[in-house]
């Protein structure tokens, strides 16, 4: 038994073990620098750095450390920088460990002027609002490098896939509820180019497309998305240039097809009265889509409205109905339809008269949904930025029904009639004290937009009242354990500078430098005792000229 | 054998550095220069975010816009002074060419055979295309990227040639505006220089403007303008490759010191000076590095040379310092010699300053080792070392080792002590830091296995000869390799391209004398 200890002590403690361990050591941090530069710094620590089996590696050179410095027990004074040394690897080691276990790093987000006490983390969780009695639940997601099954279930709801660098990639999807038929709800994939841009373009009219609009704007052009029964009343070339839409019946018409006159106020604003059910609805069509009803008060929402085209003639507007498309050409003064689905392949693609600017139409459905889907992929960083697999998703299983949540999109269920909304997030720590950017500042290099320095004062709230610091680069804020960095600023779309402080605790901080300081200064101690003075007798000079005079004589 | 190699070599690189400094410049006829002389050089400018003589701008631009650093008779000062003046309807014959080396781009612009320049008049009239073929380009390739720098240096050579990139300073009291040189000369300045009976009217107003800003400044741009001038990295160069001929050829130890203490002395003139010019530690950026190790390295190499009396560690010295010093002169493209004022994050910053120092000055200890073991791999398979001299000289190199290991560590140490100040993480994986840290991994494993007796001197060698390819990517690949991470200083052109030559090489090196070497071994054993 003793012997066999022995011998376990021998080969954990020799350095056959211990060159082992750090040629895989090595290994591992070589593929780990590849990684990092292809896909990016959060890929090669969940790939590598802070996996398992790496950890376990530095836990074996930990052990090996120990046991290289206990077989050469008891203490002899040849080998007292020896000890420091090893001393000091397991101090650093005990200390990273710590820090590991209980430290924090985080960041902390400061808009201007508003208070916060959020410290964001590293580490992704799905947390469920549940609207009804407030309650929130949050779920731990793994911290993986590829897609992975999760088999998790709270009350009616399971989580089922967890992607930790997706894209979003285009798909027609069914809908997951069913809507009559008169009911408009088609989309259309259009693609937009000319000269200096090319641009795909998805437009949608269907309730469950979150992803898409109804309208875009594009440079000066605004495109409108409309139901296809309103396109065969704009294929019309009537004077009025005025059509009547009726949603109810998803049916349009011009007043000059029902014979309804157009008169004109005293102002000069033209009006009509059409009568439906005998319920009269008076327009003014260059004012308001609105009608107004017998006591002259106006009717929102209702399912009459007028659309006039004299409206759209000033600025360039692009009409798309789907399968058809209509615009006002200024230059002619005349109104265009095309229909996109004639079957001609020339057809297809629509000049139009901005700036060379063509439109074709890619395909259009009548009822299915289109939809962003995340899709598991290899992530991409230049640059110090993500440019591919910057989403995170996470489908969950409600009801037989699947949902994606992303990280930029949150999603909103009704559950037996309780809201309950998805968020896919950081995890995030809550400071005992809040905290407010008063001020930032940034100096630029003279003559240039580059940063030369940029600061954040801030004010603290605590128990004891409020404090004010003032936070620069090499100048952090220590409170309460905490010790907040300028790390980086961004700006909002009022052009408000946003600070963000990174967030530390680290309670292996002394162990660290202590164990550094031993190493450093053992392994010079060690130099100084193994110095031993060689001596120099017929060596043969490695280049001409060095020869020892000595040897010379 | 080795001996006239090296004679050889060193002759050789003496002699081209001699051309490169003697070398008349093709004349051409370029005769209106109107007021664009020399003198202007000394003259400051603010660009790039400080204050610096016109000489190293117009050289910087020169070599941006045309890879030269003059136009036919013209300097740089003269070209650039010359193309602003077209901004004030100043003509001048200048036609300034930019270099396409991109076979793809040669391709767009339908160039002839063999021709790789495009005039920037040229470039200018297809900006639009340019533009378009530029956005055309969605992946990050080659091809964009050589077209970016076409539609950026075209940007730039509008700039000047509109008269906007001269600035000129405007002083008012205490203040100094910094405006384009086609607003600075107002045409009453210049008839009140008239009157005056100035020989060059725009000179003396400019002079006059110079003269007033220097009471109010204190932007070491004259210095700066006489280092430029001086051209220290040239002449501490051939002075190396002069001590080294001393050593090699003429044996003399004596005159070898003597100018091995030269260099020592000229690199730490040319050390302070830019320190004095930028303000800072003179290790923020690649070229500083290698100055910076190739100094470090040679004092390193004489004070243990004198205290281990051994002079074989002066020649170890001198030769990685004509590495960096030749690198610093012939290597613009990588190293470039640009002094610019740093990210947030690198300023005022004492540990930094540390680490960094404490990082080159071991990679300059580890160079020792590399260049002693290969020097030592190299004699025994085409010289002759003996066993003993095996014994000493692996001896040596484990003594350098010893110093430069420990400073690697202290180094990497150091670094954490400074991102630890810096954004409170002790650690963090990114590329340098890692690579440090293999670096230093592979070192220890090499000194491991060398203190216990398990590597025998015979493969000692050339592990240390090829452990210092481990430095070279901590160094240069994550730089120019890996490119990302938060040591973003650096980044250059043909940087891979070296490191891919160097590890080939070195790996040769080691590939070859393991197979002499096994040869002479076992001659050995039979002796024995």
């Amino acid at each position: 038994m003793t012997i066999n200890t022995q011998k376990i002590e021998k080969t954990l403690g020799g350095l056959k073990f211990a060159v082992i361990l750090l040629i895989l050591f090595a290994l591992l941090m070589i593929v780990g620098t590849f990684c990092e530069s292809y896909y990016g710094t959060d890929f090669a620590n969940r790939v590598i750095y802070k996996t398992w089996f790496f950890m376990l590696l530095q836990f074996g050179m930990f052990i090996s450390i120990i046991f290289a410095a206990f077989l050469r027990l008891p203490p002899k004074k040849r080998l007292y920088g020896f000890y420091t040394i090893h001393a000091g690897l397991i101090l650093i080691g005990m200390g990273s460990f710590m820090t590991y276990y209980a430290g924090v790093d985080g960041s902390i987000v400061l808009p201007p002027n508003s208070p916060s006490r959020e410290v964001i983390l590293s580490d992704d969780i799905i947390k469920m609002r549940f609207e009804n009695d407030g309650r929130v639940v949050t779920y731990k997601l793994p911290y993986t490098s590829f897609g992975t099954d999760i088999d998790e279930e709270y009350e009616d709801i399971k989580l089922r896939r967890y992607l930790p660098f997706a894209d979003k990639k285009f798909k027609w999807l069914e809908a997951k509820e069913s809507y009559p038929n008169t009911e408009p709800i088609h989309s259309t994939q259009y693609f937009l180019k000319n000269a200096f841009v090319t641009q795909d373009l998805t437009l949608s009219l269907h309730p469950e497309a979150i992803d898409f609009e109804s309208n875009a704007t594009l440079g000066p052009l605004t495109v409108h998305y409309l139901p296809s029964s309103l396109a065969k009343c704009f294929a019309k070339d009537n004077p009025s240039k005025l059509i009547l839409w009726d949603k109810q019946e998803e049916s349009c018409f011009t007043p000059e097809e029902k014979e309804i006159s157009i008169q004109k106020t005293k102002e000069g604003n033209r009006f009509l009265v059409y009568q439906k059910e005998n319920i009269y609805f008076s327009f003014f069509p260059d004012m308001s889509p609105w009608p107004l009803d017998e006591k002259m008060q106006v009717i929102r929402g209702g399912s009459l409205r007028i659309f006039s085209k004299k409206l759209f003639e000033d600025s360039p507007n692009l009409f798309l109905f789907g399968t058809a498309t209509s615009w006002f050409d200024k230059d002619e003064g005349t109104w265009n339809y095309q229909n996109f689905a004639t079957g001609k392949k020339e057809d297809k693609t629509v000049i139009l008269p901005w700036m060379g600017l063509e439109v074709t139409m890619l395909d259009h459905k009548e009822r299915k949904v289109p939809g962003l889907v995340p899709t598991e992929v290899l992530p991409i960083q230049k640059n110090n930025e993500m440019i591919k697999g910057q989403t995170r998703a996470l489908e969950l299983e409600v009801q037989n029904k699947k949902y994606w949540v992303t990280n930029d999109t949150p999603v909103q269920l009704l559950i037996d009639g309780r809201k309950v909304v998805f968020y896919l997030e950081k995890e995030s720590l809550t400071l005992p004290f809040e905290f407010v950017l008063t001020k930032f500042k940034m100096e630029k290099d003279p003559g240039t937009n580059r940063p030369a320095s940029y600061e954040s004062f801030v004010r603290l709230f605590t128990s004891e009242g409020t404090q004010n610091h003032h936070i620069y680069m090499n100048n952090p804020l220590k409170h309460m354990g905490f010790t907040f960095y300028q790390a980086s600023y961004s700006q909002d779309r009022q052009g408000n500078y946003i600070s963000t402080l990174s967030v530390n605790v680290d309670p292996g901080r002394p162990f660290k430098y202590a164990g550094s300081l031993m190493l450093v200064f053992g392994s010079m101690w060690h130099y100084f005792l193994n110095y031993r003075k060689r001596k120099k007798k017929n060596i043969t000079p490695l280049v001409p000229g060095v020869e020892d005079d000595i040897q010379k004589a | 054998m080795k001996n006239r190699m090296t004679l050889f070599v060193t002759l050789f690189l003496t002699l081209q550095s001699s051309l490169i400094l003697l070398a008349p410049s093709a004349y051409a006829e370029i005769e209106q220069t109107y007021f664009c002389d020399d003198k202007l050089g000394d003259t400051p400018i603010r660009q790039g975010g400080r204050v610096k003589p016109l000489y190293v701008h117009a050289v910087d631009m020169m070599k941006y816009l045309t890879g030269k650093k003059g136009y036919e008779n013209l300097s740089a000062v003269q070209t650039y002074c010359l193309l602003s003046l077209k901004g004030m309807s100043l003509k001048s014959d200048i036609k300034l060419a930019a270099r396409v080396d991109h076979v793809e781009a040669q391709e767009y612009f339908d160039l002839p055979e063999g021709q790789k320049t495009i005039l920037f008049d040229d470039l200018i009239e297809r900006i639009r295309d340019l533009q378009i073929e530029t956005r055309r380009i969605k992946e990050e390739t080659a091809y964009k990227k050589a077209m970016t720098k076409l539609l950026n240096q075209t940007g730039l050579y509008q700039e000047i040639i509109q008269g906007n990139n001269w600035l000129l300073p405007a002083v008012t009291g205490n203040r100094t505006d910094w405006i384009p040189i086609t607003s600075f000369l107002r045409e009453d300045k210049i008839l009140e220089a008239k009157a005056n009976q100035a020989q060059s009217p725009f000179q003396k107003v400019i002079f006059d403007e110079v003269e007033r800003f220097d009471k109010i400044t204190d932007a070491p741009y004259h210095l700066e303008y006489k280092y430029a001038k001086a051209r220290l990295p040239i002449i501490a160069m051939m002075i190396t490759f002069l001590a080294l001929i001393t050593l090699t050829i003429f044996k003399k130890f004596t005159a070898t010191l003597i100018l091995a203490g030269i260099t020592i002395a000229l690199q730490l003139a040319l050390i302070t000076i830019r320190v004095l010019i930028s303000g800072r530690a003179p290790i923020t950026n690649m070229y500083e590095t290698v100055m910076f190790s190739g100094f470090g390295a040679l004092f390193l190499s004489m004070l243990i040379g004198h205290f281990k009396k051994e002079k074989a560690f002066i020649y170890v010295g001198l030769m990685f310092n004509a590495c960096t010093l030749m690198m610093m002169n012939f290597a613009t493209g990588m190293l470039s010699d640009a002094i610019s004022p740093l990210v947030p994050v690198l300023r005022d910053n004492f540990w930094l300053s540390t680490h960094v120092t404490t990082i080159i000055l071991s990679y300059g200890a580890l160079a020792l080792s590399w260049i002693m073991a290969n020097t030592v791999l190299i004699k025994s398979s085409f010289g002759k070392l003996t066993k003993a001299d095996e014994v000493y000289y692996s001896d040596l190199i484990y003594t350098i080792l010893k110093y430069g290991t420990i400073m690697l560590g202290a180094g990497i140490i150091l670094g954490g002590v400074w991102a630890d100040y810096s954004w409170g993480r002790f650690w963090g994986w990114d590329p340098k830091k890692t690579w440090s840290l293999i670096a230093f991994v592979i070192y220890m494993a090499i000194l491991h296995g060398r203190y216990t007796n398990w590597i025998p001197n015979s493969r000692f060698i050339p592990l240390v000869a090829g452990a210092f390819m481990s430095i070279m990517m901590a160094w240069f690949g994550v730089n120019y390799i890996l490119a990302s991470g938060l040591h973003s200083y650096g980044f250059s052109e043909g940087g891979a391209i070296f490191l891919g030559s160097f590890f080939l090489a070195q790996t040769l090196i080691i590939i070859i004398t393991t197979l002499k070497s096994n040869l002479s071994k076992t001659v050995v054993q039979a002796h024995e």
